[in-house]
C-alpha cells in the first residue's frame, strides 16, 4: 500500500488513469448531444435557416467539469483510497498471535480494545498475515485463520472475572510451545499477575512482542465490612496518581424485591495513594437487603464486591422463662446466650407476644417447657414460614410432660421423663464428652474441644426419625442437640441448659461457633477458613468479567476453606456462595489482595489502544461518483429541453435519488380513507391470508353477497375489502369473513387483542375452514389444525351445533341447511344459555341476546356466492339445477347471517310469532 | 418470370382491398352532402324547362308547346335548359410528403386529400358533371364507372418528395380541383395556374396541412427529413426555428392565395384534424358558387 498525504491506496496503479482525464476533457467536449431524427414534410420550409448561436453544439464547461469530477471520483475510488492507513514499518508476515490478559481489569475498556484489536485484524488481513487469538484467562488453542475469520468471532471474546492463574498460563505456556514461530501482539489489563514476565520471555523467544494497554489505571473495590455499626468501603488502585475520585452504589432491593440503588457514597483517593476508604451508615433494615456495592460508571467485576451474611445482623429474641426471680446474673438463663450474640447479632428481649409481631429471625427459648396455646399457634406459624426456634433444655422441661407421649410440635424429639445426670456427686461415672461431629450435621469440620463435658441433659426417647434428627451426640451416643424441620422453619433442641449448670459448652468457643453454623449469628470471624471447614458451598449465582450476575445452573459446589483462600480462577469463580442458609460472597478482591501495575521492559514496545480508525474511502467515492453522473443526466436532459417534457426525465430523478413518497404519510392517508371508506357504508370484510386465489375468490364471493343483499334487501353495502388484521382497525365491519389456510401467518399479539375487542363489541367472524367439514373441526385436516391455532387466543365462548331454533334459521329466510360450495354438516355458533326452554306452544326457544360472535364452519361460502366482474358465477356449484339451487341456499344463509349481524336478535322476538307461525304452516 | 407477376397480383390484391373502402368512406361523405345543397335532379339531363317565347318563323312545328298555345291565340315554343356537362378535373398531390400524420390518431394528409377528391367527385358526378384527373390519365367522363376509375388512380402513391401539380389535358374553361399541401417549389403550382387561367380554366386550390405543420412543437436538437428522406436540415434548438418556420409558412400560405386572387381561382386550407365533412361541403359550395357564376 503506498501512502499520498495520510490516505493509502491498495491500487495506487490505477491512479494513472487520471492521466486520461484531460484527453477524455476533449473528446467529451467534441460531441455534442445525440440528435432526435423526425420526419416532417415542412422540412422544405426550414431549408437555409440556421441556427442563433453557433457555439451551442458544444457542451458547457461546467457539464464537462461534472462528468470529469465524476470519473475522477470514480478513479481515485477504484484505487482503494483509506484514510488513516496504519503505516507498520515493522509488519512482518509470518503469523500474529493476539494475546489477551483477558480479565476483569481490562472490562471496563473492553470496547475500545476489541477495536484495538479489529484495527490489528484489518491490518493483518491486509499483509494477508493469519492471526491467532489467544486469552491468558481462559486459553484455547488459537487456530492460525485469516483475519477476516477472526473478525467475525471478535464478538464472541469476553473478558473473564479472574486474572491469568497458575493452571491459566501454564495451559497458555503449553500451548505456545506447540505453536510455529509467530510474532505477538499483547493486550495488557494493565495488571500484574504472577509468571507474567516468564510468558514475556517465551513470548519473545518466538518473535517479535507489542504491548498495548489502555491508557486508564485498573481499580476494584474490596469487600465491604461491618464494623461498629457502619459499613467500611475500600477502594483499591494499581498504581498511585492525581486525586481521583469515585462514586460508590449501594444496590439492593426496595420492599417490593425491585432491584435498586439503596445509597450513595464517594471515596477519594488522595493523591499518591493507591487505597481509598469510606463508611456509609445504614439502617439495619436497608443493610439486611443490600446485595452489592459498584464503583458508579465502572464496568467490570473488580468494581462490584457482593453482600452477603456478613452485613446482616440477624434479630435474635431471647425469652426468658415466666416467674423468674431476682438471681444472680451468671445463673441467669440466657446470660451466655447474650454473651455469644451480643457482637454480631440483635437482640431483642421481652415476652413471646410481644416479640413475635417483630418477626425476629431467630427466638431462644431457654427452659421453657410449656407455651400457652395464645403462644404455641403464632409460634408455630412464624417456623412455619421459616423461623429458627432454639430451645434449650433445663429443670422445668425435665420436670414437665412436654413431649413425653407424643412428639410436641414445637419440639424436635420426644423425651423421656426426668433426663439423666452423669459423673454428678449422686451418680457413677464421669461426665460425657462429645463425640465429633458427624458428617452432614452443620457443625462437622468443627474441632471438639477435650474441655467440654455433659454432666446432665434431658434424653430424647429412641424414634425412627430419631438417628436423622440428632446433629450433635456425646461420647456415648445420645443426643445432645436435635433438630428438625417444620416447612420453612427449623427447631433446634440443645438438651443442656443455656447455663453452665449442666454442661461446661455455654463457656468454650465451640458454643459460639455452633451458634454460627446454626446461622443464629453471623460475623467477620465466619470467613476464617477454620471456621468453614468441612462445609461445601455451593455458587449461586456468580460474575462474569464485567460484574453481571447470573445463575450459576449446575457449576460443581467448592469446599469452605478453599472459597476464602484460593485466588479466583476457572474453577473458583466469584459470586454468591450458599449453603442451606447462609449466604457468603466471594469477590474479585479480597480484603488483603493488592493490585499492582504490570510493568514492561524498556525494549518492548508499548501502546495506547488509541489508534485513528482506518477509513477506507472507496464506497464515498463511488457513491460521490454515482451523484455526479445522476446529477450530470440531470443537467443533460434540462440542457436539451427534455428535462420536463420527458416522463423518463422525472422517472430517471426518482430512480436516482430514490424520491419514493413518503411511505408513511401515505399510509397515514391510507388509514384515514380506509376507515372513511370502510365507515360510511355498510362493508363486508374478509381477512387476507396472503394466499391470492383465497383472498380472490373470498372478495369475489363478499362482492356476490353484497349484490344479493343489495337486490334482495334493504342493506346496501359498499364494494367488500380484505383486512389486513395486523395493521387495518376492524371496528367498522359488521362481519369479518375468515377463510382458513393451512399457511396464513398467526397474526400478533396485538391483532388478537384487536380481534378480541371486535368480538366483545358485537362483531362477527365467520371462520370457513374450506374442507367441506371433514375432520369436524378436530385436528385431523391442516385447515382445521390451523383454525385450532389461529383461534386459541380468541375470546370465545362456549359453541354448540346450530340448533334447529337458532335465530339464523329466520332472520331473512327461513332456512335448515346452510351449504356453501360443499353441503357439510354442522356450522357452530354460540351455545344457547342452559337455562333456555322452549315454552309450551312456541316453536322455539328464547335463546341468547345479542350476536354470536363466531360461526365456524368449512363449506366454503365464498366459492358458493363468488361472483365474476360480469355477475356470473365464479366456480361451479353441484350439477345442474340442484347446484344452483344449492348456489342461492348459499347466498339465503349469507343473507341471514348478515341480517343476523345487523339486527340481533329481531327475529328471536316474541312479538313476531305469530306471523312466523303463520309463515310455517302452524 | 415468376415473382413479378406474383407481386403483381398481390399488389392488386391489395389496392382492390382498399379501393373498397375508400369508396365507401367516399360515398358516405358525398351521401351526407347531397341533400339540399346542390338543388339538380338527376332525371334526365338538358331537359328543364326554361322559358317560353312565340314562336317564330324558323321553329319546328314539334317544338311548339301545345298547352301553352292552347291558352291563346299565340303560338308558344317551349325553350328547353340546354345544359352542358361540366367538367371538372382533380388534381390530388399523390406525393410522399403527403403521407405524414403527426399524430397516430390524425390521418394522413395524403388519406384526407385522397377522400376529399374522390367525394367530391362523386358528388359532381351524381350531379351529372363529367370527372377527370387532370393529366393524361383518366380524361373528364361522367358516370358511375368513372368514381372507380378515379378511386383506382387516386390510390396510386406517387414516390416523389413533393409532386408538381399535373397541368397538361385541361380542357378550356373546365372547372379544376388541385388539393395538396404546397410544401415543394412553388413555381410549377404557378406554372399550372396561369397556364389552366389562360385556358379559361378556375377552380379550387385545396391546402391541405397538418396540425404540427401549424405548430411546430419541436425543441432540441433534431434533424429533420422530408418523407421520401431526400431533403434533410439539422438543428440544435429546434425551438428557436419555430418562429421562423411559421412566418415562412405564413408567406407561403399568402402566395397562393395571391395566385388564387390573379387567376380567379379560390384557396381554401384545412387541418386533418378538422372534420372531413365541412371541408367537402366547402369544397362543394366553393365549385358550386363558381359554376353558378360562369353559368
Amino acid at each position: 500500500m503506498s501512502v499520498l498525504g495520510g490516505i493509502g491506496f491498495t491500487a495506487p496503479w490505477l491512479l494513472l488513469a487520471l492521466l486520461a482525464l484531460p484527453i477524455l476533457w476533449l473528446i467529451l467536449r467534441a460531441v455534442p448531444p445525440a440528435p432526435i431524427r423526425r420526419r416532417f414534410p415542412g422540412v422544405a420550409l426550414l431549408l437555409g435557416l440556421t441556427d442563433d448561436e453557433s457555439a451551442s453544439d458544444r457542451t458547457p464547461w461546467w457539464l464537462l467539469l461534472l462528468r470529469m469530477l465524476a470519473v475522477a471520483a470514480l478513479i481515485v475510488g477504484l484505487a482503494g483510497p483509506v484514510l488513516n492507513p496504519q503505516a507498520a514499518p515493522e509488519q512482518g508476515d509470518g503469523p500474529l498471535l493476539i494475546v489477551l490478559d483477558g480479565s476483569w481489569a481490562g472490562a471496563n475498556e473492553w470496547d475500545r480494545q476489541i477495536a484495538a484489536i479489529e484495527a490489528q485484524l484489518t491490518r493483518a488481513g491486509r499483509a494477508e498475515r493469519t492471526v491467532g487469538v489467544l486469552s491468558l484467562s481462559s486459553p484455547e488453542v488459537p487456530n492460525f485463520q485469516s483475519a477476516e475469520a477472526w473478525r467475525a468471532r471478535l464478538a464472541g471474546l469476553s473478558p473473564e472475572p479472574w486474572q491469568p492463574t497458575a493452571e491459566t498460563l501454564a495451559r497458555a505456556e503449553e500451548i505456545i510451545a506447540d505453536l510455529p514461530d509467530f510474532d505477538a501482539i499483547w493486550f495488557s489489563d494493565g495488571l500484574d499477575f504472577p509468571g507474567r514476565e516468564d510468558l514475556l520471555n517465551q513470548l519473545r523467544a518466538r518473535g517479535a512482542v507489542e504491548v498495548h494497554r489502555g491508557q486508564g489505571t485498573p481499580f476494584g473495590i474490596a469487600p465491604a465490612t461491618f464494623r461498629d455499626g457502619v459499613i467500611e468501603l475500600t477502594l483499591r488502585r494499581a498504581e498511585a496518581g492525581p486525586e481521583r475520585v469515585a462514586g460508590i452504589e449501594a444496590q439492593g432491593r426496595d420492599p417490593a424485591g425491585n432491584a435498586r440503588t439503596l445509597a450513595r457514597a464517594t471515596a477519594t483517593f488522595a493523591a499518591g495513594e493507591t487505597e481509598a476508604t469510606t463508611s456509609l451508615s445504614l439502617p439495619a433494615e436497608l443493610r439486611g437487603r443490600l446485595t452489592s456495592f459498584d464503583i458508579a460508571g465502572v464496568r467490570s467485576a473488580g468494581a462490584r464486591t457482593l453482600a452477603d451474611d456478613g452485613l446482616r445482623r440477624r434479630e435474635v429474641a431471647l425469652i426468658r422463662g415466666r416467674g423468674e426471680e431476682e438471681g444472680l446474673q451468671l445463673l441467669a438463663p440466657l446470660h451466655y446466650i447474650e454473651q455469644a450474640l451480643a457482637p454480631s447479632a440483635e437482640l431483642i428481649e421481652g415476652s413471646l407476644s410481644d416479640v413475635l409481631p417483630a418477626n425476629p429471625d431467630v427466638i431462644v427459648l431457654a427452659d421453657i417447657a410449656t407455651l400457652a396455646p395464645a403462644e404455641a399457634e403464632p409460634l408455630q406459624t412464624w417456623i412455619e414460614d421459616g423461623g429458627l426456634l432454639i430451645r434449650f433444655a433445663g429443670p422445668q422441661v425435665a420436670a414437665s410432660d412436654v413431649s413425653r407421649g407424643d412428639e410436641d410440635p414445637l419440639m424436635p424429639v420426644r423425651l423421656r421423663a426426668g433426663g439423666r445426670s452423669v459423673g454428678g456427686a449422686m451418680s457413677w461415672g464421669e461426665p460425657k464428652s462429645l463425640a465429633p461431629f458427624r458428617n452432614g450435621s452443620p457443625f462437622f469440620g468443627l474441632p471438639v474441644p477435650e474441655d467440654v463435658t455433659v454432666s446432665a441433659q434431658v434424653m430424647a426417647q429412641p424414634d425412627p426419625t430419631l438417628a436423622e434428627r440428632v446433629i450433635a451426640s456425646l461420647s456415648d451416643g445420645t443426643p445432645l442437640v436435635t433438630r428438625k424441620t417444620v416447612e420453612q422453619g427449623q427447631i433446634v433442641l440443645f438438651h443442656v441448659t443455656a447455663t453452665a449448670e449442666w454442661s461446661t459448652l455455654p463457656l468454650s468457643g465451640l458454643f459460639v461457633q455452633m451458634m454460627e453454623r446454626l446461622a443464629v449469628s453471623s460475623g467477620a470471624s465466619g470467613t476464617e477458613p477454620g471456621n468453614l471447614d468441612g462445609t461445601t458451598w455451593t455458587p449461586l449465582r456468580v460474575m462474569d468479567g464485567f460484574g453481571t450476575l447470573s445463575e450459576a445452573g449446575t457449576l460443581p459446589g467448592v469446599a469452605g476453606p478453599r472459597l476464602v483462600s484460593d485466588a479466583t480462577g476457572p474453577d473458583l469463580p466469584p459470586g454468591l456462595y450458599g449453603t442451606e442458609d447462609r449466604r457468603l460472597a466471594r469477590n474479585v478482591l479480597t480484603e488483603d489482595s493488592r493490585l499492582t501495575p504490570a510493568r514492561w521492559p524498556a525494549d518492548v514496545p508499548v501502546r495506547g489502544l488509541e489508534m485513528p480508525a482506518e477509513r477506507p474511502l472507496a464506497g464515498l467515492l463511488l457513491s460521490m461518483a454515482l451523484v455526479l453522473l445522476v446529477a450530470d443526466v440531470l443537467a443533460t436532459l434540462a440542457l436539451s429541453g427534455l428535462l420536463l417534457r420527458r416522463a423518463g426525465g422525472t422517472l430517471a430523478l426518482f430512480l436516482a435519488f430514490g424520491l419514493a413518497p413518503q411511505a408513511g404519510e401515505a399510509q397515514e392517508d391510507d388509514a384515514e380513507s380506509f376507515a372513511v371508506r370502510a365507515a360510511s357504508e355498510v362493508t363486508l370484510a374478509h381477512v387476507l391470508t396472503g394466499n391470492e386465489e383465497v383472498d380472490e375468490v373470498a372478495r369475489a364471493g363478499l362482492r356476490g353477497l353484497s349484490d344479493t343483499l343489495y337486490f334482495r334487501t334493504s342493506v346496501e353495502p359498499a364494494l367488500p375489502t380484505g383486512v389486513d388484521i395486523e395493521r387495518d382497525a376492524l371496528a367498522f365491519f359488521p362481519i369479518l369473513y375468515w377463510p382458513v389456510t393451512p399457511d396464513q401467518p398467526q397474526p400478533s399479539d396485538a391483532a388478537y387483542g384487536k380481534l378480541n375487542d371486535y368480538l366483545r363489541s358485537g362483531g362477527l367472524i365467520l371462520f370457513d375452514t374450506r374442507d367441506a367439514d371433514i375432520a369436524g373441526f378436530g385436528a385431523a385436516s391442516p385447515n382445521g389444525r390451523k383454525l385450532q391455532e389461529l383461534a386459541a387466543p380468541l375470546d370465545i365462548p362456549p359453541l354448540e351445533p346450530l340448533p334447529g331454533d337458532h335465530v339464523l334459521t329466520r332472520t331473512f329466510y327461513l332456512l335448515q341447511d346452510f351449504p356453501g360450495r360443499y353441503t357439510g354438516r354442522d356450522i357452530w355458533v354460540e351455545a344457547a344459555p342452559p337455562d333456555a326452554e322452549r315454552i309450551e306452544g312456541m316453536p322455539f326457544r328464547n335463546l341468547n341476546d345479542g350476536v354470536t360472535p363466531v360461526v365456524i364452519g368449512g363449506n366454503d361460502w365464498a366459492a358458493a356466492w363468488a361472483v365474476r366482474r360480469d355477475g356470473a358465477p365464479l366456480v361451479p356449484i353441484g350439477r345442474g339445477f340442484a347446484g344452483e339451487r344449492q348456489r342461492e341456499l348459499a347466498y339465503r344463509f349469507g343473507v341471514n347471517l348478515v341480517m343476523h349481524v345487523l339486527t340481533g336478535n329481531y327475529k328471536s322476538d316474541q312479538v313476531h310469532v305469530p306471523a312466523l307461525l303463520d309463515r310455517l304452516g302452524q | 418470370m415468376s415473382p413479378a407477376p406474383l407481386s403483381l397480383r398481390a399488389g392488386a390484391e391489395a389496392e382492390a382491398a382498399r379501393l373498397p373502402a375508400l369508396l365507401a368512406r367516399a360515398e358516405q361523405l358525398a351521401g351526407a352532402v347531397l341533400p339540399g345543397a346542390h338543388g339538380r335532379r338527376r332525371a334526365g339531363t338538358g331537359d328543364d324547362f326554361w322559358q317560353y317565347r312565340p314562336a317564330q318563323i324558323g321553329d319546328s312545328r314539334r317544338s311548339i308547346d301545345h298547352r301553352r298555345s292552347a291558352r291563346g291565340d299565340q303560338e308558344f315554343v317551349r325553350e328547353r335548359e340546354w345544359q352542358i356537362a361540366q367538367s371538372v378535373m382533380l388534381w390530388v398531390d399523390q406525393g410522399a410528403s403527403m403521407r405524414f400524420a403527426s399524430h397516430k390518431a390524425l390521418p394522413e394528409k395524403a388519406d384526407r386529400a385522397r377522400l376529399l377528391g374522390l367525394a367530391l367527385a362523386i358528388l359532381l358526378l351524381r350531379g351529372g358533371e363529367r370527372v377527370g384527373l387532370t393529366g393524361t390519365a383518366l380524361p373528364p367522363r361522367r358516370g358511375r364507372p368513372q368514381i372507380t376509375r378515379l378511386a383506382e388512380l387516386l390510390s396510386a402513391p406517387d414516390s416523389r418528395d413533393y409532386a408538381p401539380p399535373d397541368h397538361r389535358g385541361m380542357l378550356p374553361h373546365a372547372r379544376a380541383v388541385f388539393v395538396s399541401d404546397f410544401m415543394g417549389d412553388l413555381a410549377p403550382v404557378q406554372e399550372a395556374l396561369t397556364k389552366a387561367a389562360d385556358r379559361g380554366v378556375r377552380g379550387l386550390l385545396y391546402h391541405v396541412l397538418d396540425p404540427a405543420e401549424e405548430a411546430f412543437p419541436f425543441a432540441g436538437r433534431t434533424i429533420f427529413e422530408s418523407v421520401g428522406g431526400t431533403l434533410r436540415h439539422e438543428t440544435l434548438k429546434a425551438n428557436e426555428l419555430r418562429e421562423r418556420y411559421l412566418e415562412r409558412l405564413a408567406e407561403r400560405k399568402d402566395a397562393l392565395a395571391q395566385l388564387c386572387a390573379r387567376t380567379g381561382w379560390r384557396y381554401g386550407l384545412h387541418h386533418t384534424d378538422a372534420s372531413a365533412q365541412s371541408a367537402l361541403l366547402w369544397l362543394h359550395g366553393a365549385l358550386d358558387a363558381r359554376q353558378e357564376r360562369a353559368a
